[in-house]
């Protein structure tokens, strides 16, 4: 593989770990989950892992390259994304230092935009036993699930093969969370 | 700074708030798209809404001091404030970005990354037969519908930045939109006439 081509993979993963951060990063706080924190830390990590990388193998390339200055983009690239876990990990170490979050914080999380909420699948939901592929939730409902609890267990950033069961809790983000809810089998109440 | 003594800055903390996050992710689904379509006026607005950002901060620093009465609020007020610095954190990143669209020096690499991660950025164009035509973003409701977010629109020579729900889709519309490559292709065969009926139908 060419140093290009290892560059790109990693940078593709950190535009979307930072993406993902800032969403499990709110999610933390909002529902005061350390489990959830901790896995934004840990994350954090590992987008650290890959600034090095990138930076590294970048300058590998420079050393072919006619004009190396070309490359500084790549770099900068990589220096915003782990800003923005890091402005993320930043987030979630208001949980991870035992802060009580002020209470307007989760009004505010339902009041914007892209809503995050917490919906358990009940039995009998249509969910069940499909794998995200199957069920094209982000162009069906407007729906991208950030992480399935099982159980004790999270799954983070679930892929396409991945199934929902019965008593899964999906945590996810949306622009209607009300379409997930009532796909999971629970109670919601009617507009209007 | 003087041009935003005019604009309105919400009363209370919970709305500031709400503003500044909805602000900063447009900023970096903004700094994505200019990046990907080389588009400096997209770079130029992102810079805009830097300042508006910073103002809003401002704003909310103000009022959360003034809104402690004892130790347990002024920690609680804590988190707010260090939840608004790491949203200005990720609009100065945002920015960032956006310089290096006004400055031209991106690598090829970079449009093959925006165009690969999971979330990608796409253009739509809106042909005359679209059932999209007349509708307003209320009506449509395509975040839900098809799962792309409308950050932008080009009508003409114009830029509509962060439509509001109002806003009226026309015929040569090129709707900017975040979402995965699934959900944009769905809307572009919305948009180009190929689907005609919207899924809410």
């Amino acid at each position: 593989m060419s140093e290009f081509e290892e560059i790109r993979g990693c940078l593709i993963e950190m535009k979307d770990l930072s993406a993902l951060m800032i969403d499990l990063a709110f999610s933390s706080v909002m529902y005061n989950s350390e489990d959830i924190a901790e896995e934004v830390y840990l994350l954090e990590e590992k987008m650290d892992d890959l600034t090095l990388k990138v930076k590294r193998l970048t300058l590998r390339a420079a050393k072919k390259e006619k004009d190396p200055e070309s490359l500084l983009s790549i770099i900068d690239l990589a220096d915003i994304n782990e800003r923005i876990s890091d402005a993320a990990y930043g987030i979630a170490d208001i949980i991870l230092r035992d802060i009580e979050p002020h209470p307007i914080i989760r009004k505010i999380m339902e009041d914007t935009e892209e809503e995050l909420g917490r919906v358990t699948v009940r039995p009998g939901s249509v969910l069940i036993g499909k794998t995200l592929a199957q069920l094209k939730l982000p162009s069906k409902i407007g729906t991208r699930i950030l992480a399935i609890k099982r159980g004790d267990r999270y799954i983070y950033n679930p892929g396409r093969d991945d199934t929902v069961e019965e008593g899964d809790v999906l945590i996810a983000v949306s622009s209607d969370m009300d379409k997930l809810r009532k796909l999971a089998g629970e109670e919601v109440e009617e507009e209007e | 700074m003087e041009e935003w003594d005019e604009i309105e800055v919400p009363k209370n903390v919970k709305d500031i708030f709400v503003e500044m996050k909805n602000t900063a992710e447009l900023m970096v689904d903004l700094a994505y798209s200019a990046a990907l379509f080389k588009e400096k006026e997209i770079a130029e607005e992102v810079l805009e809404l830097e300042e508006y950002l910073d103002i809003l901060n401002y704003h909310l620093m103000v009022r959360a001091v003034l809104a402690a009465r004892n130790m347990k609020e002024a920690e609680q007020i804590t988190s707010i404030l260090q939840m608004a610095r790491s949203i200005d954190d990720i609009s100065n990143a945002a920015a960032d970005l956006a310089k290096m669209v006004l400055e031209e020096k991106l690598h090829p690499l970079i449009t093959e990354v925006i165009l690969e991660s999971e979330e990608t950025i796409g253009r739509v164009i809106v042909s005359p037969e679209s059932v999209l035509v007349g509708k307003t973003l209320d009506d449509l409701d395509l975040s839900t519908n098809t799962g792309v977010w409308v950050i932008a629109i080009r009508r003409g020579k114009r830029w509509i930045f962060d439509p509001d729900e109002d806003t009226k889709i026309m015929p040569g519309d090129i709707i900017i939109g975040r979402g995965t490559r699934t959900a944009l292709e769905y809307l572009k065969e919305i948009a180009r006439g190929i689907i005609k009926v919207m899924p809410n139908e």
